[in-house]
């Protein structure tokens, strides 16, 4: 049985306060104009009531993260031999999310089903999924962008999160998902909620009404295929593409990520940076011949992998949440939700005689 | 180092090669003493000197650039310093929007033969930088935890 | 807008002449437009022109070398499709040129700032200077002049300074020149340790995406830039302040006496990094010097790319 918990609204820095003594906690805040997850601080204000402007991807899928640290050592009797010592980094702590958003959460098990499936298991990604807890936060305002129930979600969707606050009159209702997140239930600052789980579903209920009608996606995999080879149609579909990474980047869904070393003297460290299949880099070969030598050609993989190729290897799992993100802050405007709509309604022309 | 008392700072020239790197030369073999803060990167021309040379030494921690090239019409390849001329005072006016002091770099010209005045440039370039202290330095990866002293000085 | 018609029906009448004309329509909600490709009669009834028209267009002719291609532009786009020319990266016969009076464009942090958490918008109208915008139910009302972009408060180039076609009436700017870097003399007031420390907290939140340089006009390197390079090494791939920031100074040197501050480094960048005040200082102590503002005339050589053998504004470093 979940346990039901109710915090109200100024007891919410209190709590994290509380938290941080055993978490390194993250909430969103302002940093500039833009809101990002940063560590809590008393005397930052945490702003709850939009999503954040980038997920809080970083916290178990570092934007740079050490690998293995290394140094080379000579041999002094032979100068020609070079030892190399490496040293593996594997990320310790435990650390807490704060108001992340259903979505974004969601996002991370698009991740596990990659990284921590059952032929091969990724220790860096596995250490800090681990050990990072999220009381996500039900999502109260709809935006132009969000369409999470197209791809089999709501506004309290608590999948992948370990704690779930829905906003209740005076405060928020938390309800346990994890035992882990059970855990986190024990403040003196909660009370009992069961009272209020009426009122929480009530809000939950009309939350996803908003949403509006959904559109049926099933037949998206296989549509996309069928416009593959299809240049054309993603040549017209990009052409305002700029090909940038923002909108990769701030997926919460997006796992993709390049290993380089950075050496210096005799030390060095092998670092996984995130990548991006929007970038031409992405799949330049040595050769120099690169398989995806245009945007249409990365922007196809783009949506292709999202809803197509993954969910067909993924037992039919779309690999987008519906955030948004890719649509707001795109600088050309594209729009995903036109292009997988577009793939699944485009009729091959008429071929003539 | 009869000019300046204390630690050595940083200091990095970028000469060209057929002025003022011979000037630099002049001046070691006129056994003219000069501080020793200074370390040179000797290039072709000063007309090859990317003006971001200097703003990523100055990003890895030196305390000062200084750069010399042949005299306006002197110059090896005719043109080269008439180039760096615009990019360098264009470069000095710059510098400050990022928070670092104009006087942390400077350009200027010697000669092969003037062993003299490389010895009075390095001098007084040293003599300046020592003057503004070591340059403020950027923090590494962990930048997001001081983010907040940051604001609070903001 | 005044002339939408007029220029919907001037690019009826050149498109069959034309592979492609690169306009506006309007975008993913009634709040944002979106660059719009016409490639067939129809494309065109979803042109519009008016405030939420932002992208600069000219970043997508570079790309599209070899094509006829049409564009429309506001002033501020028509300096990066002239400074393309300048540079020969375009060629002139290949662009025809759409202008129209432009009265602002709006800054979409602006907006979003001031709508707060409104929800989803439904609908979205200028009037009397005025964006009207419903939306969560309710009509929020933005006078345009808090909601325009810095850059039109400033702007001394309404018109499209080149166009083959222009439609409606040239306006004047209506703001003295000078006024355009008050915001640069403010941050300039700062102390200097402030300033460094200022920008190491604006780039501690860049992610790397690199829109600001694809979005930029003069950005022609594209798949070739030395943000990515392994040899020349000049980035790592750190997180860190220094790679960071460090791109920031490449792109302004590498854009220094090209760039024609449209602004669009900073309106793309997802994060909301000040980019622009960079490239302002750039160009301000480029305009000092050298007299020279960037694509403003098509004949004009960048100052980095030429000298005098007498520097009237350069003192020599005597010393
Ligand atoms: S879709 Fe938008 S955000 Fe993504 S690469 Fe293209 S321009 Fe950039
Ligand atoms: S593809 Fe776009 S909408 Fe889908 S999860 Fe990623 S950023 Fe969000
Ligand atoms: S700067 Fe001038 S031309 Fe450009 S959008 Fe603003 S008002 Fe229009
Ligand atoms: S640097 Fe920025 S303002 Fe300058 S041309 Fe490029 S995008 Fe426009
Ligand atoms: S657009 Fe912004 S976040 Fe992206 S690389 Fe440029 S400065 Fe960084």
């Amino acid at each position: 049985m979940a346990k039901v918990q109710f915090i109200k609204s100024a007891d919410v820095k209190p709590w994290l306060a509380e938290l941080a003594q055993q978490h390194r906690v993250f909430a969103p805040a302002y940093d500039g104009e833009a809101l990002i997850f940063r560590p809590f601080d008393p005397e930052l204000e945490v702003v709850l009531d939009r999503a954040a402007t980038m997920p809080p991807k970083k916290t178990v899928f570092p934007q740079s993260e050490m690998l293995v640290d290394f140094t080379y050592s000579k041999d002094p009797e032979d100068l020609s031999r070079v030892r190399i010592e490496a040293r593996e980094t594997l990320p310790e702590g435990k650390t807490l999310v704060f108001g992340s958003r259903p979505c974004d959460v969601r996002g991370f098990t698009m991740f596990d089903r990659v990284y921590l499936s059952e032929k091969m298991t990724d220790i860096y990604y596995q250490a800090r999924r681990r050990n990072t807890l999220f009381i996500s936060l039900a999502c109260s305002t709809i935006e132009n962008t969000c369409f999470c129930h197209w791809v089999g979600s709501d506004p309290c969707d608590h999948t992948g999160s370990d704690v779930l606050a829905i906003p209740v009159s005076g405060g928020y209702l938390l309800e346990s998902v994890t035992v882990s997140g059970e855990k986190l239930l024990d403040s003196q600052l909660l009370a009992d909620g069961a009272s209020r789980k009426a009122e929480a579903d009530k809000f939950c209920h009309e939350i996803a009404g908003l949403l509006g009608s959904t559109r049926d996606l099933s037949q998206a995999p296989e549509k996309l295929l069928a416009v593959f080879d299809n240049m054309e149609f993603w040549e017209e579909v990009s052409a305002k593409c700029l090909s940038c990474g923002a909108c990769t980047y701030l997926c919460p869904s997006c796992y993709c990520f390049n290993i380089t070393d950075e050496t210096s003297g005799m030390k060095g460290k092998r670092l996984r940076s995130w990548d991006n299949c929007m970038s031409a880099q992405f799949t330049m070969e040595a050769s120099g011949h690169n398989p995806r030598p245009t945007k249409a050609h990365r922007l196809k993989n783009r949506v292709g992998h999202k809803f197509s190729y993954y969910p067909a290897i993924h037992g039919g799992v779309t690999s987008c949440c519906g955030c948004g993100r890719c649509i707001k802050s795109c600088p050309a405007g594209i729009d995903i939700r036109e292009i997988v709509l577009k793939a699944i309604n485009f009729a091959p022309a008429a071929v003539e005689e | 180092m009869p000019v300046l008392k204390g630690k050595e700072l940083r200091i990095v020239g970028f000469l060209c090669n057929w002025c003022s790197y011979g000037g630099a030369d002049t001046a070691g073999v006129g056994r003219f003493t000069q501080p020793t803060d200074l370390r040179i990167i000797r290039v072709p021309c000063s007309g090859r000197i990317d003006p971001l040379f200097i703003i990523k030494t100055l990003m890895n921690g030196a305390d000062g650039v200084l750069v010399s090239g042949c005299h306006p019409r002197d110059c090896h390849y005719a043109e080269g310093n008439f180039y760096a001329r615009r990019r360098l005072e264009v470069l000095h006016r710059f510098l400050p929007i990022l928070g670092f002091e104009p006087g942390r770099f400077e350009y200027t010209w010697v000669s092969a033969s003037e062993g003299q005045r490389w010895q009075q440039v390095v001098t007084r370039f040293t003599e300046q930088i020592h003057k503004l202290g070591p340059a403020p330095k950027i923090a590494g990866p962990e930048a997001s935890k001081t983010l907040r002293q940051m604001e609070a000085a903001l | 807008m005044k002339y939408q018609q007029e220029l919907k029906d001037s690019i009826r009448k050149a498109l069959p002449d034309l592979d492609v004309v690169i306009a506006w329509s309007s975008g993913f909600d009634p709040l944002h437009a979106t660059p719009h490709f016409i490639r067939r009669d129809e494309d065109i009834d979803r042109l519009e022109i008016g405030p939420l028209c932002v992208h600069n267009l000219a970043t997508y002719l570079p790309g599209l070398r070899g094509k006829k291609v049409g564009i429309v532009v506001k002033g501020c786009d028509s300096r990066s499709v002239i400074e393309l020319l300048q540079e020969n990266l375009i060629k002139r016969e290949d662009v025809t040129i759409f202008g129209f009076p432009c009265t602002g464009v709006v800054d979409q942090t602006k907006v979003r700032k001031a709508l707060g958490n409104a929800g989803r918008v439904d609908f979205c109208q200028v009037a009397s200077q005025t964006l009207v915008v419903g939306a969560g139910g309710t009509e929020h009302k933005l006078r345009l002049s808090k909601v325009l972009a810095d850059k039109c408060f400033s702007c001394q180039y309404p018109n499209a300074l080149l166009a083959d076609h222009f439609v409606g009436e040239k306006i004047s700017p209506s703001v003295a020149e000078e006024e355009g870097y008050d915001d640069l003399a403010a941050f300039e007031n700062m102390p200097l340790d402030e300033r460094f420390a200022f920008w190491q907290k604006e780039m501690d939140r860049c992610i790397r995406c690199y829109a600001c340089r694809n979005a930029c006009p003069m950005c022609v390197c594209r798949d070739h830039c030395l943000a990515e390079s392994r040899d020349p090494h000049w980035l790592s791939q750190e997180d860190n302040v220094r790679d960071k920031w460090m791109f920031q100074l490449i792109h302004a040197y590498h854009l220094a006496g090209r760039c024609t501050e449209c602004g669009e480094c900073q309106r793309a960048c997802p994060m909301d990094i000040p980019l622009l005040l960079l490239k302002k200082k750039m160009n301000k102590e480029i305009k000092e010097l050298f007299q020279y503002e960037a694509g403003v005339d098509p004949a004009a050589t960048p100052p980095l790319l030429s000298f005098k053998m007498e520097e009237e504004n350069i003192k020599e470093r005597e010393w």
